[in-house]
């Protein structure tokens, strides 16, 4: 279920958790690589297609995708 | 996606892993449309591999345009049957749509507490889905952080045909700007691999039960 806690994580690092660290930062994840990452994903997002559970969705029915527009695009004359 | 708690700490190495995995969801759900596609020719990269792969995204969006990219994208995963790319992991690891391996990821997903969100249909092994659901655990979006369920998650449902998939996409004939996406897919992946390897004595976390 939905955990909505605000609380901070409790678990510490394990220590070597500091040698990813670096290894993160040294890969070009940090520096400028990701400034432009961090510029980018901040205006687009994740693609927003999965969510928490909230309340039960309906599943069934009808649901225009990418397919569907496809679909649609094809069969205009 | 919900914000994160203001309150919650995120370390700056994770917040970029989370910005890489929210980048690929991105353009592998949908399009670039306008303004995204605008951010993209704005990349630029340092001299690392995956600094090179960010020039490489930045230069193919300078190039091209939304109709383009939409065409791509069609031609590549949409199809008339189907696209170039069918980026599922049942299709990659069994061959067939709907398999055991979609239905593993449901009961993890169920796990976690996340479902699809309303309007989307296409199955949950959709690769772009399974990075914006690592996204969120990198975020707390759906709960307090935690490094051992990321590998978890991970090791289970991404990386065993991740580099399959960006080797294909890195292949298809239509592939243009989807080219250097798929060469930060492959190197990032990569890097998460080699990342989780040295956080080895994590504890072996299965995932939360609901």
């Amino acid at each position: 279920m939905t955990k909505t806690t605000d609380t901070t994580p409790t678990t510490t690092p394990p220590t070597s958790g500091l040698d990813r660290r670096t290894f993160l930062r040294g890969v070009g994840l940090g520096a400028g690589a990701a400034g432009a990452v961090a510029a980018l994903t901040v205006a687009a997002g994740p693609a927003a297609a999965a969510e928490a559970v909230t309340a039960p969705a309906d599943k069934d029915g009808y649901r225009e995708t990418a397919h569907v527009r496809r679909y649609y695009d094809l069969a205009r004359f | 996606m919900k914000p994160v708690a203001a309150d919650r700490q995120i370390a700056d190495e994770d917040l970029m892993r989370a910005q890489f995995y929210a980048l690929l969801s991105r353009l592998l759900v949908s399009p670039p449309e306008g303004d995204v596609l605008d951010d993209l020719a704005g990349l630029t990269g340092d001299d690392t591999d995956i600094g090179q792969a960010l020039a490489a995204l930045g230069e193919a969006a300078r190039a091209t345009d939304a109709a383009a990219v939409e065409a791509e994208f069609n031609a590549l995963f949409i199809g008339l049957t189907r696209g170039e790319i069918v980026p599922y992991a049942s299709y990659y690891l069994t061959g067939f749509l709907h398999e055991k391996p979609l239905a593993e990821l449901r009961d993890d997903l169920a796990a976690l507490g996340i479902e699809r969100a309303p309007g989307h249909c296409q199955p949950e092994d959709h690769f772009g889905f399974l990075c914006e659901v690592q996204c969120g655990l990198i975020l707390g979006t759906y709960g307090p952080p935690d490094l051992a369920v990321q590998k978890t998650f991970f090791d289970k449902h991404i990386s065993p045909w991740a580099d399959a998939l960006f080797a294909d996409i890195e292949a298809a004939p239509s592939a243009v700007l989807y080219r250097p996406v798929a060469m930060i897919g492959r190197l990032f992946t990569a890097v998460e691999r080699d990342a989780f390897a040295m956080a080895g004595d994590l504890p072996k976390r299965d995932l939360p039960k609901p």
